[in-house]
Order: structure tokens, then sequence, then C-alpha cells
């Protein structure tokens, strides 16, 4: 073991240190101060189990979780099939489509369901205009519209991981259990099902543990007693009723735990369950069959209902941003461009701040992971499985906690929280496992045997490096570099509790103008921009390097 | 996961290790100089001022505006201001509070009388008499409107108001509720929304008025009645005038009057409306006790209340208060918004406004200002759906016997009972026991029919 490594490996733990475990260290401790004495216990904890508010907070959150993800499942196990096995045309415009939705802030899509199924949203305006009904329904506020939101921004987590596992199925394994007599529905219940039930853990977990960090969308659809939203409360809006606080951040540290203990649990559980290490007869596509006419037509039918859901969102943005005052009308009816020009010429501060910001946070990305990602893989450091570790929990790390834990870290002591760079540090170490997982999945597709036969071949081992070697990582690293940035760029759950005036970034002038303002306009604007600005970098990602990609978001990946 | 080495890699790679070692440590000290770099940037020495308050954004940035106009060609110096704003008046206090009396601000800017008060009790404030502070009157309509010890000074007065979007009220073909009272009608279930007192210092004072008004029994049982006709909270204030604006709830609580000037400025088919009982809010300003750049907030509020600070204000879209202006004239000299004001007030000056208030008890509502928001939290916030089951029991069983007593059957004991169950429910706001006591009238009901 070189000094060098060690060098490295000193610099990255005192980064963690101090950007890592000391911010989330203040909120275990202060979550087990007792209010109005200087003593610690676990008071908070007991009473937030014995309060009937919090109590009923934690069971409704972990009832959304379910709901959600019985909801993504039901409708995402159709489509998953659907993309992973049958030969179809616009199968690959579909696939991207299907991505809008994560990269999207899930807010943003709320208040598009809400101009077009709100009480006075377009289709009750239209409901109400034909006289099919004289008082509006409620279609969306409350709990059975947060489930809609939440299943529709989190479909494409199920149905990417299962169509992964679908196609990572060794198609000889179908094969004989149809030589055996066990066919269509059965083959599918008893074979396909459990060996995909890896993939389909890694997706669901993300789907699960989404209610445990969005505070956000229940605020805006009128659901407050949940789990989040009742610790953004307490924390954002109580300065100095300290067991209030203190529950909240109780609250905090629960969902964090709740996810982390989740997180890992499936993370052995898929570890363990590898079943494609069997596979022999596998090909890249996995095993593709040409439906009959019937299947092919109701497939296709299948794909345009989503499709259409999922391109409701970027359509209704796409409308208030060109339109003025959507209000009590089921369309709009002035057009103009004044939204766009007041973003770029009025206030292209946001736009600054969010590109600024995300470029910081990606150069740190950089200057991080690159060093990292090396220690990991290639050196023998120790320590670095730990780093390695602690790096992929931050995947599970509510961006509530992280937020929150900045406030009570970096306020008093090291004052980071008054100065701007705290907005790029914090997208930083929230976004922190992106590169590296970029660049780890890019090791792993470089299968050793490649570099073996280049140097079979006759190649010497430095010409193997550079032909074969760097530009194989190089398309990786690039890839995780444009993921970041998306990342970070539509960051706002740990944002939010850290701008300060004159550092609003993108989405948070989206939530500004929409949940502070009256201006829809501004904020299908902004949301539109953000649309144009992600969907152009994905679609470079996925020219450049869809199969990276998928490797890392289809097995085992995730970014909340 | 990772691939190990083939051995016959390892020998080689030495080499290339100590190139590599090299580079990662310029690329350290490339970005550790950069980190320091971006910190040295923004360390400017500048003239600065903080303000801290729950005023609406269409303020302050008016605000802004024009003092560092004002600013540069007075002194020929920028100045920056900052602006904290973490929520409605009580957030407002509180942020004042966990500082803790090193304030992170110079001025208080905005809200009504009792946070002041609250904060003066708190020894939070120091006196500061502004230039203009003859201009502003002492009381109106028997309430305070600046402090006479110069704590603060009101310089955006409003009335409190509800508000409704007239074109939703009349696809639903539902009347214009004119009092507190016309709310509590079913007719309006599910039509009503408000925000919490903790959130907004409007709403606070909405309670405060059914509080001193019915009484503090009666003012509690009406919002635990009115409650139940909500469709949701709210987040704050904005977000109810955001709501009604937008239809999604036809009727908002707890509004301030220029909001109503504001959606209509903007286009949206809302009115205000000036419930029966209600009461003036002294927007005020005050100056924090160890204000960091003390002598320029003192600078800003003398601007605040000259005339070229009120017009800001007004375009800010509050009402300004001094007493010496006319929005006709303003209406001349190109002030867009004195037209919006003369239409929603009606006449050429706040102060010319014909209203009668409550009689409002400021030193009540200072003692209890955490206690009001408290116990709207705890005992009707977080008990919601409790408490509409409950209410929701008792209306069925009083249908039931009002059915009942038409058919002619003496009703009298379960009348008793539901007579209980409803005093246990406004009253006592013990939803359980009330709706156990429902439940025991319709029984004692059944048995009186048999």
């Amino acid at each position: 073991m070189s000094r060098g490594n060690l060098f490295i490996s000193i610099i990255l733990w005192a980064v963690l240190l101090l950007f890592v475990i000391y911010p989330l260290s203040f909120l275990i401790i202060e979550s087990l101060k007792i209010a109005g004495t200087n003593q610690y216990g676990l008071q908070n904890y007991i009473d937030f189990f014995k309060d009937p508010y919090y109590l009923k907070t934690f069971w409704n959150t972990l009832l959304l979780g379910i709901l959600v993800l019985i909801t993504t499942t039901l409708f995402g196990l159709p489509l998953a099939y659907i993309l992973a096995r049958y030969r179809l045309k616009g199968k690959l415009i579909f696939t991207a489509l299907i991505l809008l939705p994560i990269v999207l802030p899930a807010y943003a899509g709320a208040f598009a369901l809400i101009v077009l199924f709100g009480k006075m949203g377009t289709v009750n305006l239209l409901l109400m205009d034909w006289g099919v009904i004289s008082k509006p329904i409620n279609f969306i506020f409350g709990l059975h519209g947060l489930v809609f939101i939440q299943a529709l921004h989190l479909l494409p987590f199920i149905v990417l991981s299962l169509s992964a596992g679908f196609t990572d199925i060794d198609p000889s394994l179908e094969e004989a259990a149809e030589v055996e007599g066990a066919g269509g529905f059965r083959r599918f219940l008893t074979v396909t099902l459990p060996l995909c039930s890896p993939n389909y853990l890694a997706g669901a977990v993300i789907v699960f543990l989404w209610p445990f960090t969005d505070w956000l969308t229940p605020l805006i659809f009128g659901v407050q007693d949940l789990l989040p939203s009742t610790a953004y409360i307490n924390i954002a809006y109580h300065f100095t009723d300290m067991h209030r606080k203190y529950m909240g951040i109780v609250s905090v540290v629960i969902s964090s735990l709740i996810c982390v203990g989740i997180f890992l649990a499936s993370k052995s559980w898929v570890e363990r369950k590898k079943y494609t290490a069997l596979s022999k007869g596998t090909t890249l596509e996995g095993r593709i069959i040409q439906p009959n006419p019937w299947i092919k037509l109701s497939s296709y039918f299948y794909m345009f209902l989503i499709g259409v859901l999922v391109l409701l969102i970027p359509v209704v943005l796409g409308l208030s941003a060109f339109s003025r005052r959507w209000v009590l009308q089921p369309f709009p009816t002035f057009w103009t461009l004044d939204n766009f020009k007041l973003i770029f010429l009025e206030t292209p501060l946001l736009l600054k701040n969010s590109f600024l910001f995300s470029l910081i946070a990606l150069i740190f990305g950089v200057v991080f992971g690159l060093p990292a990602a090396y220690l990991i893989t290639r050196t023998k450091v120790p320590g670095k499985d730990t780093l390695d570790f602690i790096i992929t929990l931050m995947l599970a790390f509510p961006g509530i906690a992280v937020g929150v834990s900045y406030l009570l870290a970096f306020w008093e002591g090291i004052p980071l929280a008054t100065h701007w760079i705290i907005m790029p540090l914090s997208l930083f170490v929230r976004r922190l496992p992106y590169f590296l997982r970029m660049a780890h999945a890019s090791y792993l597709q470089l299968d050793i045997s490649l570099e073996e036969a280049s140097e079979v071949s006759g190649a010497s081992k430095l010409r193997t490096f550079f032909n074969i070697s760097l530009p194989l990582l190089l398309k990786g690293i690039f890839v995780g570099l444009v993921m970041f940035f998306i990342m970070a760029f539509q960051e706002i759950s740990t944002a939010i509790f850290l701008y300060r005036g004159g550092w609003e970034t993108l989405p948070i002038g989206i939530y500004l103008n929409w949940h502070r303002g009256m201006e829809f306009g501004i904020a299908g604007a902004m949301a539109f921009l953000m649309i144009v600005i992600i969907f152009i970098l994905l679609l470079i990602v996925a020219r450049i390097g869809g199969g990276i990609l998928g490797a890392a978001w289809g097995s085992s990946g995730g970014r909340y | 996961m990772i691939h190990p080495l083939p051995p016959s890699l390892k020998g080689k790679r030495a080499n290339k290790k100590e190139e590599t070692r090299m580079d990662w440590r310029r690329v350290f000290t490339f970005a550790v100089l950069m980190t320091l770099g971006l910190f040295l940037v923004h360390v400017q020495a500048a003239e600065k001022v903080g303000w801290v308050g729950p005023v609406y954004k269409e303020l302050s940035d008016s605000l802004m505006k024009g003092f560092k106009e004002y600013y540069k060609r007075t002194y020929g110096k920028d100045i920056e201001i900052t602006f904290v704003r973490p929520g409605g008046w009580p957030v407002c206090v509180d942020k004042v509070r966990a500082w803790k009396g090193k304030p992170d601000a110079d001025v208080f800017l905005g809200a009504g009388a009792p946070a002041f008060e609250v904060l003066e009790k708190e020894g939070y404030l120091v006196p500061y008499k502004p230039k203009d502070w003859d201009k502003i009157p002492d009381k109106w309509g028997g309430m305070k409107v600046k402090d006479e010890k110069f704590m603060w000074t009101c310089f955006a007065p409003w009335i409190v108001t509800n508000l409704y979007n007239e074109r939703v009220l009349k696809a639903l073909k539902l009347p214009v509720p004119k009092t507190w009272k016309d709310l509590l009608n079913p007719i309006y279930r599910e039509y009503i929304v408000q925000t919490l007192p903790y959130a907004s210092g409007t709403q606070h004072e909405v309670i405060e008025i059914h509080l001193q008004s019915f009484g503090e029994k009666e003012g509690w049982a009406y919002n635990r009645l009115l409650a139940a006709q909500l469709a949701r909270f709210s987040t704050g204030s904005v977000d109810t005038t955001h709501m009604v604006s937008r239809g999604e709830v036809p009727i908002g609580i707890a509004q301030p009057q220029m909001n109503a000037m504001s959606a209509r400025a903007d286009g949206y088919p809302v009115r205000d409306l000036l419930p029966d009982k209600t009461i003036l809010v002294p927007e005020a300003v005050g100056l924090l006790k160890n204000a960091p750049n003390e002598a320029n907030a003192k600078i800003f509020l003398d601007w605040l209340f000259s005339t070229e600070g009120q017009k800001y204000v007004l375009e800010g879209r509050y009402f300004p208060a001094r007493t010496d202006i006319k929005f006709s004239v303003w209406e001349k000299e190109g002030v867009a918004m004195a037209k919006h004001a003369k239409e929603a007030l009606g006449v050429d000056s706040f102060w010319d406004l014909k209203v009668g208030f409550i009689n409002y008890d400021l030193e009540l509502a200072t003692k209890r200002w955490d206690e009001v928001n408290r116990y709207y939290e705890m005992e009707i916030y977080r008990k919601w759906r409790e408490l509409k089951s409950s209410l929701f029991l008792i209306e069925e069983v009083e249908g039931e016997i009002e059915a009942a007593k038409k058919k002619g059957v003496d009703v009298s004991k379960a009348d008793a009972k539901i007579k209980e169950a409803r005093k246990l429910f406004e009253y006592d706001g013990a939803y359980a026991q009330a709706r156990l006591a429902a439940s025991e009238a319709r029984t004692l009901l059944v048995a009186s029919t048999r």
C-alpha cells in the first residue's frame, strides 16, 4: 500500500467526516435532547410512539407506502413484461418517455395534475359545461390523489427494474418449464416472477420508501398527517418550542432509519438471491416473443394509456408555460411568451444559480468521486469498504434529513450555511453516490476478459489500457457526470431548507411561484424549461451510454 | 463486485501508480484552492441592512427596489438588503426569539400589533421615532395604530377580511356568506379553506376576533364548527388566496384586505368580504435590539414613512399609512396600483373608510398569543378527522330525533342526551365522549320508538 493511496483515503475520509458524518450526527444528538433540560435520553422517541398524533403520521406514511407500491406494481408489471418480451414497434421511444417522470421533481407533476383534475380544473369544468355534473368532483385532493401522483412519479422505477429482470432471465429456464408442461400463466407465476424478484425488490424499495422522504407533494394535496410533512412543519416553522422541534427531528431520524434499514435489508437479500449468475444461454435482449395480434393490440392500447398519463404532465406544463392565467377555463385562452421573457431577462438569477450550483456540485462530485472510485475498485486501502458503504447509504437518506442536519450543523460553529457555497455543497453530498455508482457500473461492465483478449492478441498492457479500458470507462464517467448534473439540477428537498434570498434555484422558483405566489404561468414555464434541459441531457445519456444507465439503475440502484 | 487484477498486471502498475499519485495531489490542491477562492470572492465589506418579517413577496420586492435606488441616490453607495421570511407572524416572532437577542436582521418588517407587543414585552425591540411619525394616526376606530413609546409604527394598515371567488360561487349557485355565522351553514361545507393561526397572523387575529366578540367558550365552539366546514387546511394565507383565486375552494378565511385587490389586479374573479365582526391590523415596523446595522435600519425606517417610501408600499400592493396622501393624486403621478387601491377600497385614502370594529383587547391578545396558536393546533387541527366524524354523527342523530318528534314519539330523553353530546363537542372539545353520547342518544331514541 502506497503513501499516495493512504493520503487520498485520508482526504476522502476527512470530506465524509465533515460533510456527512458530522452533520448527520447532529441529527441524532438533537433528537436525544430533552426539551427544557440539559439532559439527553430516549424520552423524545418514547413520546413519539406514545403521542397518538405522531403515531398516526407513522401509520399513515406506512399505509401510503404500501398503497403506492401496490398501485405501481399493478400498473407496472404488465408494462414491464410488454417492454421486455414482445416484439413491438416504438418500444425505444416509449422507454425514453417513461423515464420522464423520474427526472422531473414530483411536485411539478402535482401542479400539472391540479390544473387538469382540480376542482376547477379542465376535466371538472368540461363535465360541468356539458351538464354531466353540477358540482365539481374531487379527483385528486386527499389520499387517493396522493397515491395517484406518487405512483405516476415512481412507476418508472418498477418498470425499469422489472423489465431488466425479465430481460436478464435465462430463456432456457422458461423453455425448460414449458417442456415440462407449465405453459402460459402458470410458467409466469412459478418461474418468471420468482426469477426476477431481486430486480423487483430493488425497484420496490425505492417506491415504498418514497412517502418517507417526500414532504412537499402531500402538503400540496392537503394531506399533512404524514411523517415527513409533519417533520417539515415542526422544524421549518418552530424555533423556540424545543420539544416540538425535537419531535420533528425524531420524525426525520425515524424516517431515515426506516429508509436505511429497508434499503440495507433489501440490498443484502438481493445479493444473496442473484439468480443470474447461473445463466448460460442468455442474450443481450433476453427472450423476445412475437405476440399474436390480439395481445399486440391490447399491448399497444395499454402502452398508449400509460403514455398519455405520463405525457399529461409535460403537455399541461407546456400549455401553461405559453399562456397566462389559465384559471377557471378548460383550456388556456391567452397565449404569450412573457413567462419565458421573465425567466430569461428579468430573473435570470434562478437559471444562473441552478447551473452554477449544479456545476460546482459536479466539480465537487468529480474531485471526490474519481479518487473514491479508484480507491474502492483498484486498491486495498483499509476502510475502503466502509467508505463505499457510507457513500452508498446516501442513496437512502431522505433529502429532508440532509437539509435539516446541515442547518443544525453549519449555523453556529462552522457557519457555512450563511454562505451560498452551502447550496452546491449540500447538492454534492445529497447526490454523492451518483457519480460513484456510474463509475462502478462501468467498471463492472469493463469485463476483465476484454483486456485479456487484447493482451492475447499481442497488445501491450499500456496499449490495452488506453485502447480498451479507458474508452470504456470514459463513457461511464461521462454518463455519471450528466446523471449527477441532472439529479443536482432537479434537487429541491434539501435545497429548500438551506436557500436564502438570492440563492433560489429553478426548482425552488417553481415552488415559490406556484405555492407562495400567484403565477402558475411562470412556474409552468420554469418546469417546462427544466423538462427541456433535462430531456436534452437524457437524450445525450441515452445515445452515449444507455446500457450503462440501465445497469446502474435497473439492478440495485435508485436515487433517493 | 470488483474484478481482482490478474497477477500478471500487478508488476507493471507500480510506475503508473507513481504518476497517478502526483495527479491526485494536484487535483486536491486545485479543489482546496478553488473552495477557498469561492469564499474570498464574496467577502466584501458593503453597506447592509436586514429585514425579518411576514410581508408578502410583492412588498419586499418593491421596497428592495425603492430603497436601493434611494440609498444609491442619497449616499452614493450600494446597499445590500437581506430579507428573512420564515413564515407568518408567529413564525417570524419565533425566529426572533430563537436569535436570543443577537438578531440576524435589523428591522422587523410587517405583522400587526400583538406580534409587536409580544416582541416588546420579551425585550427584543428598541424605540425609534421615524421622521414622519406624526403623519400616522395614533388610533383609528378605537384601535391602536402606532406605539406611543415608539416601539412600533404602522406603515400599511388593513382590515381582516375573508375572500371569495365570485365566479365559482355563482357556478355552485351559492349566496355570498355575509357574517361569521353564515359560514356555518351546511351549504358551504367543503367549500371553505383556512390555515393554522401559527402559520398566519391574520388567521391568529381571526380566532382572536371570535374569542373576543363571541366570548372565549363560544369562540372556540365556533372554531370547532367552522373546522368541520373546511375542505382542507392551507399552508399559509398566500396559499389560501391562491386556492380561492384558482377556484379550488371558493371561500377563504382570514385574508389581509389587500389580497383581494392584488388578485383582482392580476385578473382573478375574487372579492373581499368584510365580515360582521372584524378589526384593523396596523401592519407595522420596529427596530430590533442589538441590530447589527442600526444606522442603515434607521435610514430605512425614515424612508419607509416618507412619501416616496409609501409609494413603494402601494406598488408592493399594501395600502399606505400616511394621512396626507390621496390615491387619485398618486394615480395622476403614475403610481400604477393607485387605481386598483381606489377601486378596492372605494375611497381616496385608507383612513376615509367607514368601518366599525369589535372592542379589541390588545393586552389580552398579547398575553395569550402562544396559547391560542397551540390550542388551535393541538385540539382542532390535529384532531380534525375525529372532530368531523364526531360532529357528523351528532348531526345525524339530531336529524333522527327531529324525524321521530314529527312522528309524535316522546324524544325527551334522547333530546337531553344529544344536547349533552353537543355540549361535550362544542364547549369541551371532547370529541370521543361526544360521539359516545350521540350513540347513547340514538339508543335512547330507538328505545322510545318501540
